[in-house]
């Protein structure tokens, strides 16, 4: 409704938008309340956000090998209509060895201070983990704010040729996950910091961490298939 | 890791069904429930505290995880005394008589159970069937006898379902 223009779209969307989040944050403020305070998440159920964790990932995967595969798709046998080349004529890229190329490691980084805080949490220090994930987060907003800047000044826009659309649904979805991650990551450390997690049981933060993992994995294959093999 | 999920899948089979898994080598013992599933998550926590005289102090669940609370307080108790809260779902015995039922333990008053038959030629297809406190039951197939044993706060298991 939005996307064509009709009256009442936008409320429309933003109601829809606004309804979601405040979904979400009731199930999981509920979650939190059977789990942590109350006490109902025993070893055996801990199973189940556990293993259920992984499928969901792998769906995501499926869901941004999609946009891979849309790039592939044009890239490898690029058309007569773009010029029989890849980049397509006239694409201005971005040069792999500048931003690219610092956010790669920035997001690498992020993801070795999770894993600095899940040791930090085994080993019961409580004050070291939130700092940890004080990292993490700093790193991966800073991450997103070099994104940002980008995208707002690429020589391209979305609407650019078929490169633009894939580059930008590309890195743009996978910039969306890290902006959930994030997300997914602050509330990690508001937990901590509150003493939710214990070293015995902290399913919530590995979900986290198994999730930033993935982004990160997906960063680097956008890296070289997107930024640097895309701009040969 | 296949393992804990086999395990735990026949951990949440048998929550209802004791009986229903017998694969015990020795004749004797006959309604074994899903024994190849050894409750991989049981003893979590195998820390002691050692003492100056080198002695070993019990742990309380507050040296464990402090914050524990409801069931899951209840399930780390558990542990550091060494009892399997779910074990009661793993029932094991010979073969029930009239003289010697085979016994099943419930929080409840009632329980749904499963009867798989006797040692080798005498399985047979799984048989379920309430079996409520008070009223020792017969399998209708090899008439294998079962009685339950109130071991929690008993009451139905459907009512006060609401917190």
């Amino acid at each position: 409704m939005y996307m064509h223009s009709f009256q009442g779209g936008a409320t429309l969307l933003s109601l829809g938008l606004l309804f979601i989040l405040y979904t979400m944050f009731v199930w999981w403020r509920d979650v939190l309340r059977e789990s942590t305070l109350e006490g109902h998440h025993t070893k055996v159920v801990q199973l189940g956000p556990r293993y259920g964790s992984i499928p969901f990932i792998v769906s995501e995967v499926m869901f941004l090998f999609a946009f891979f595969r849309a790039s592939s798709h044009s890239s490898l046998a690029p058309t007569v209509e773009i010029g029989g080349i890849w980049p397509p004529k006239g694409i201005e890229v971005l040069d792999p060895r500048e931003i690219p190329f610092l956010n790669t490691p920035i997001l690498l980084s992020s993801g070795a201070a999770v894993t600095w805080a899940h040791h930090a949490i085994l080993a019961g220090k409580e004050k070291r983990a939130v700092y940890a994930l004080v990292a993490t987060v700093s790193l991966a907003l800073v991450f997103t704010g070099f994104q940002g800047m980008e995208y707002y000044q690429a020589p391209f826009t979305i609407s650019d040729s078929i490169y633009g659309s894939t580059f930008f649904l590309a890195t743009g979805f996978h910039g969306f996950h890290v902006i959930i991650g994030t997300l997914f990551l602050i509330i990690c450390g508001i937990r901590q910091y509150l003493g939710h997690l214990t070293k015995e049981h902290h399913v919530g933060f590995e979900a986290a961490a198994w999730y930033w993992h993935f982004v990160d994995v997906v960063r680097l294959f956008l890296f070289v298939s997107i930024y640097w093999w895309g701009g040969i | 890791m296949w393992r804990r999920l086999v395990s735990s899948h026949f951990k949440s089979l048998t929550a209802l069904s004791p009986s229903s898994h017998s694969r015990s080598a020795s004749p004797a013992l006959r309604f074994a429930a899903a024994a190849a599933a050894a409750p991989s998550s049981a003893s979590f926590i195998n820390r002691h505290v050692s003492t100056q005289s080198g002695g070993k102090v019990k742990l309380r669940v507050e040296d464990v995880m402090p914050i524990a609370t409801g069931h899951e307080r209840e399930e780390i108790q558990a542990d550091l005394e060494g009892r399997n809260i779910l074990e009661i779902n793993h029932p094991e015995g010979p073969f029930g008589t009239k003289e010697a039922p085979a016994i099943v333990k419930s929080v409840y008053d009632r329980r749904i159970v499963g009867c798989p038959g006797g040692e080798g030629e005498d399985e047979h297809d799984v048989v379920w069937f309430w079996l409520e406190k008070g009223k020792p039951y017969e399998c209708p197939v090899c008439s294998q006898c079962f009685k339950l044993e109130v071991v929690g706060a008993g009451g139905d298991p459907y009512e006060h379902g609401h917190h």
